[in-house]
Order: structure tokens, then sequence, then C-alpha cells
């Protein structure tokens, strides 16, 4: 563990989120305290740790710090790295994210670089939030209410790496005038046509609401209506399992409205559905060839009244 | 008729089409705004069905009346399918109903040709009208380009739609005699040069204003946007004997000659009642994908078709086009990492644009070793022979290409017969 290596000087530092993270790094960095000897902790100033003093050192006396220098892009790529959930037995996101910016700061810029020992972490953390930010963009449902307190929009989404604003703000600038409210495990947020607002942890009158309305989603007509086009639109002759779970990983099919469909499409296409492009109650329906011939062009009507 | 009886017929009658692309549009919001709907340039799929495809927007044909016998096509005129007619209002209402529920980043709405061609571009036209004026939506719109019809339409439908496509279906004169009689190459042709045209106008246009300051001074100044998403089309494979050699030179010169965002390329699938010449097999989905690996390669990484295939015929389907090449070129391999020129390294099989422009960049702060290689996730096993970097030269770049092959290739995936 880093704490064997820790001499007295050894410091500790608390921070919830990025900016949190961004004081105490400041203040480490120009206190000039190099990463093993810090412990993070994520959360709140609670665990006690044998070997640090729980006050933070104070700022030298004397000269101002010189500051620290570093581009609008690695600040992102920073800030996005530190969406990423940390699971199991991976490094957890503040000593990584301190370590990085101590190697900057120390000149070495390949400290960000996907080929670096560090950077690879980074990038890889970064892709898979980019990643999740996109699944919500794409995957999220939202379901329609109108009852007594007017229209708006239902979703409940389950993201794996906090992206709620991302999602959120991309939903304000899609979504117009319509009100509505996404839920999810951690946070909620709402928009009432022209501000966004978040809480933490999501009020249980969201995610009941939220959950309700994705129960009910059959009560809705438009519903049917787009099961109807993800059947009709599907060739049946190209059937690729492998991609399709490639790109819709399967835990997004539960809260997906056309998710319990796949299944059922992948095995009629495996039993004969797979010969035709066709979707085979389209088959099914009466047909009707029409007349014709070179000249149809020219005429002025003939047979366009469905 | 139902409106989802006709959804259920006008949606199955579009899904020939392979494009169901929303990215190239400009940023737009509806923050504050009446209306519905944003673009940022960035497609999304909102769905994959289990084909693999994805489902990015409503993909429906107006109507699937048709006057055309096109024969590689389920909805030509002597084809005995159900036939549906949307109005304008029916499908506004599914758009928007499915924008709402996030289900879809907008419309790829392309007909049968009804009446006549200036009648069904108008028809068309009217629906992307509707949305956009009178609903103000904003999300992305993909019309159909009908190349009979008059400029002064194709005009009016690159105000409103984001993209428009021509589909040239056939890649030669004489495929499209034999199977699509009404389609005339030369029209298609001089359709697709009238957008190129508008649309490389409007680009200048928008440019100059960009220029132009101060933002404020001048609430109109944006240039009239003509298709902003560029233009694209589509060849059907497999229909007819042409090669992939035929194909990817129509590609290039469709390219460069038209400067189309896409072209795309539809593995011709077994359609009911089909007509006599056509194949009765499964759609060749892997030679689908060679070509448009080597597309890729001619878009992005400087080849010429002429160079992915030197002779009349396909391409290789048990390995990748830019393996092919570099088997076929061993004379100039191993390449140097640290000092090729970046498009040769461009050209290493299992080095992709993105590893490129990374290692680019990292041999200005270092050498660059073969481990950095593996924590830029190249493909090792292929680039192996190809490469050399400060700590590793090939063992085996001596050896000769037909062997070097036979230890790449993986054990056969060849295209698997369905019945």
């Amino acid at each position: 563990m880093a704490n064997a290596s820790m001499g007295p000087t050894s410091s500790a530092a608390w921070a919830n989120d990025f900016d949190e993270w961004r004081t105490q790094a400041r203040r480490l960095l120009h206190l000039g305290a190099p990463p093993a000897s810090v412990t993070w902790h994520d959360g709140n100033a609670s665990h006690d740790d044998l070997f640090s003093s729980r006050e933070p050192p104070s700022m030298p006396p004397g000269s101002p710090p010189a500051p620290i220098r570093i581009g609008r892009d690695q600040l992102t790529l920073l800030r996005n790295v530190a969406r990423y959930r940390v699971e199991g037995h991976d490094p957890p996101r503040w000593p990584l994210l301190y370590r990085v910016l101590w190697r900057w700061a120390q000149g070495d810029a390949a400290a960000m670089h996907p080929a670096d020992v560090d950077g690879r972490v980074l990038h890889q953390r970064w892709h898979a939030v980019k990643r999740e930010a996109h699944h919500m963009h794409a995957f999220l449902r939202f379901h329609r209410r109108d009852d007594g307190r007017g229209e708006r929009y239902l979703a409940w989404f389950e993201p794996a790496h906090d992206v709620l604003d991302l999602g959120a703000e991309h939903f304000a600038d899609r979504m117009g005038g319509s009100r509505w409210i996404i839920a999810t495990p951690r946070g909620g947020v709402r928009w009432d046509g022209s501000a966004l607002d978040y809480r933490t942890p999501c009020p249980k009158d969201w995610t009941d609401q939220a959950r309700t309305a994705a129960e009910h989603a059959n009560a809705d007509e438009e519903h049917a209506l787009w099961r109807t086009y993800f059947v009709s639109t599907f060739n049946p002759a190209r059937l690729n399992h492998r991609v399709m779970t490639q790109h819709m990983p399967q835990r997004f099919w539960r809260h997906l409205s056309e998710g319990d469909l796949i299944p059922v499409m992948e095995a009629k296409a495996r039993h004969g559905g797979q010969r035709l492009a066709q979707e085979s109650s389209v088959g099914q329906r009466k047909g009707k060839a029409l007349p014709g011939g070179r000249s149809a062009l020219s005429r002025s009507s003939s047979g366009d009244d469905g | 008729m139902e409106l989802i009886d006709k959804l259920s017929i006008l949606a199955d009658a579009a899904k020939y089409d392979a494009s169901c692309a929303s990215s190239g549009a400009p940023k737009r919001s509806s923050r504050g705004k009446a209306g519905l709907g944003s673009s940022n340039g960035m497609g999304i799929c909102h769905s994959f069905t289990p084909d693999g495809r994805c489902v990015s927007l409503l993909k429906v044909l107006l109507t699937n009346f048709c006057l055309f016998d096109c024969q590689y096509c389920v909805n030509r005129r002597s084809s005995n399918v159900p036939r549906a007619r949307f109005t304008p209002e029916e499908v506004v209402r599914l758009t928007l109903s499915f924008y709402r529920r996030n289900t879809i980043s907008g419309l790829f709405l392309s007909s049968g040709i009804i009446r006549s061609s200036d009648y069904t571009m108008e028809q068309l036209i009217q629906v992307a009208k509707l949305l956009r004026e009178t609903y103000q939506f904003r999300g992305y719109i993909h019309l159909k380009a009908i190349p009979e019809a008059d400029p002064r339409l194709l005009e009016e439908a690159g105000r409103y739609a984001d993209r428009l496509s021509a589909n040239i279906e056939l890649p030669t004169l004489t495929s499209l005699k034999t199977l699509a009689p009404e389609k005339e190459l030369g029209t298609i042709h001089s359709a697709m040069g009238y957008m190129r045209q508008r649309i490389d106008a409007a680009n200048d246009n928008a440019e100059r204003d960009a220029k132009r300051l101060p933002r404020s001074a001048n609430p109109k100044r944006m240039a009239p946007t003509y298709a902003p998403g560029g233009q694209s089309t589509q060849m059907i494979v497999g229909a007819d004997a042409t090669d992939d050699r035929t194909i990817l030179q129509s590609a290039q010169h469709l390219y460069r000659d038209f400067r189309l965002k896409r072209v795309y390329y539809s593995a011709f699938s077994p359609i009911p009642e089909r007509p006599a010449g056509l194949p009765q097999a499964a759609p060749p989905l892997l030679r689908e994908h060679r070509l448009y690996q080597a597309d890729f390669l001619i878009r992005g990484y400087g080849f010429q078709a002429e160079e992915l295939l030197n002779a009349p015929g396909n391409l290789d389907l048990e390995i990748d086009p830019k393996l092919s090449w570099a088997l076929a070129h061993r004379d100039d391999f191993p390449v140097d990492l640290n000092r090729a020129e970046p498009a040769m390294i461009a050209r290493i099989p299992g080095i992709g644009l993105r590893s490129v422009q990374r290692l680019v960049d990292l041999r200005r702060l270092r050498r660059i070793r073969y481990q950095d290689l593996v924590a830029l996730r190249c493909r090792l096993e292929t680039l192996r022979p190809f490469v050399v970097t400060q700590d590793y030269r090939p063992a085996d770049a001596q050896r000769d290409s037909t062997r070097l092959r036979q230890s790449l290739t993986q054990p056969q995936p060849a295209q698997m017969a369905l019945w």
C-alpha cells in the first residue's frame, strides 16, 4: 500500500467531485506534495487516516505560488475522466488524476498521451465516458404523460458513469419547450422549458413518475406505432446478432420500448424469415401489381391513390 | 387503411435503402424556442435492429405506388406487394411523435414515382416544408432527390433538407438498361451535378459570411443553406454481374466529380416474386463489408480504386483490402514508425487513422517503441511483419507474401450460404 512509503510529511485530501479535487490538487501541487505522499479519499472527510493529519497543511508563507499551466483540452480530459465510475481493483480516480497532474507540472507531457502508462488509463476512461454519454443520447426513452399535472415526458435511465448532466444539456437543446424529467439510480434532473433543476439523490416522486410511465408504456398509442416501425424496418435476410449487441449492449434492452421484440424477431428470422428481406406480415397482406408501360410517366394520373 | 398498417408497409418498402445517417447537419438548438429538435453534426443511432443496422431516422416511403419497373426493387410496378400512401400530415405526426420519445433523430423520406417526377418531388418537399415551417422542426431531414425532377424543385428541396440523395443503384449503363429501364444514368449525373453546384455555392457564401463582422450587426447574415449535410448515393451489390473494381471506380468518380459525402453499398437481399435473372441467395454481406472497407481507404487513406484492385475482379473476401495491398507491395515495407511520413504509416495494415495521429504526436515527445503499439491497441498480429520501431524489427520481413498471408489468415471467414 501507498501508506507504507509515506513519510511524516504525508497528507490526506478529500473530494466529492472534480471541482473539489481541482482545488485540493492545486493546493497540494503548490506545497510540492509528491503523489506517493498523498492519500486521497473519494467522498466527504469521514475516514481516519493513521498517518495523516486531518487539518490540511496551510500554504507556506512568503512568495505566492507559481500558476500551474494546463491547456483547456487537458483540463477537459481530466474533468471527463473523473466521471468514470471505478469498479473493483481499478485504480481510484483522484490519485490517478493527481499523479498525471504532478507529472504534467514536472514537464512530462507524455503523461496524458494514450501510449503512456497513466495516459492510457485516462484515455480508456475518457472513451468509456464519451460512449456512455452517447448511449444516453441514443437509448434513453421518454414516455409521454398528460394527467392533472399537465403534459410532460418522463424517462428512467441507468448510466454506468456520471453523465447525467451531459445528457440533460443535450435534451434541453433537443426538446424545446416540452417539459421533462430524467430519473436515474443516483441523481435526477427536471426541465421546465427554461431551466434545468438537478437533484441528488433523485426525488422519490420523480423516480416513481418515471418508473410508472415506463411500466405503462402500452397506454400510449404511439408506442405501438414505434414497435411496428422497428419490426418493419428490420431486414431478416441480414440477421446479425453479433453486430447488434456490439453497438447496443444488452443491458439497455430492458428499458427500450422495443427491447422485448428483439429476441422474438431473431427467432422468427432463424425459422424461415431469413429467406426474404420482407417482413412476413407485410407479405401476407393482399398485394397489388400496377398497370404501366414506359408511357405511364407522361400520363397525368395513374394508380397513386393509396 | 389505418396509420399503423401504412407504417408497416411503407417502412418495409423503404428498408432497402442502406443509408440511415443523421450526421453532418449544422448546429441547431430548440432551447428557449418554439418548435422541436436539435442537431450538432454528430449522428445518433437510437436503436439497432437484429440485422445490426442502426436506426437513426424514421425511414419510410411516402408511397410505394410506383410507375417504374426496376427489377431489383420490391416496389416495382409489376410486383404484387401491398400498396399504401401516407398523407404529408401522417408523416409529420409520426416524425414528431417518435422524435419526442427519443427513438429517432429525424426523417429520411423517399417515394415511389407517382404521376410524374415533378409531382413526386413536390410531395416530398411538402412534408419537409410542413416540418420545418409549420412545426419548426430542427431535427435531421434527408430527402430523396428524384433525378428527373425540375431543377427548381431540387433547389427547393435543398432548402429544407440536411441531406439529399439520388440513388444510382447500378453503376453501369448496361446494367441499368437491363434492370432499370426507366432510369437514365445521364439524368442522375446531371441532378448530382446540379446539387453539387448548389452545395458548393452555399458553402462559399457561409464562409464569406463567417468573416463578416460584427455578428450582432446583421441578424440575417446567415447565408441561405443548401443541403448542409451534403449528398449521398447507393449502389446495389450482387444483383448483377458487375465486379468490385467497376463499383469502386464508379464510387471514386462520384466522390471526385460530385463531391458526394458517402456512397452506400447495399448487398442485394432476396425479394418476394423474384424476377428472372436476379439471384435468390443470401445477401453478400461479406462482399459488402469489403467494399465499405475499400471505400473508407479511398476516402480517408489516400488509396486509389486501381491500387486496391489492379485488374478486373472482386476484393479478396479472406483478408481486408489494406492487408491485401500491403502483401502485394512488400518492397514498401517494413515501415519505420520513427521516420515515415504519416501518409505511409496510414498504409500499414493494423494501424488506423487515429493511431497514425497519436504516433505522430508521440514521436514529437520521444522515440516510438513496440510497447506503444500495444498501448494504442493497434492490431498487433496484423502489423507485426510491416513495422520497425526503436526496439523492434520484424523477424519475418524476408518471408514471401504467400507464406505470410497463410500465417495471417484466420480460419476461413467465407460467405455462408443460408439454405
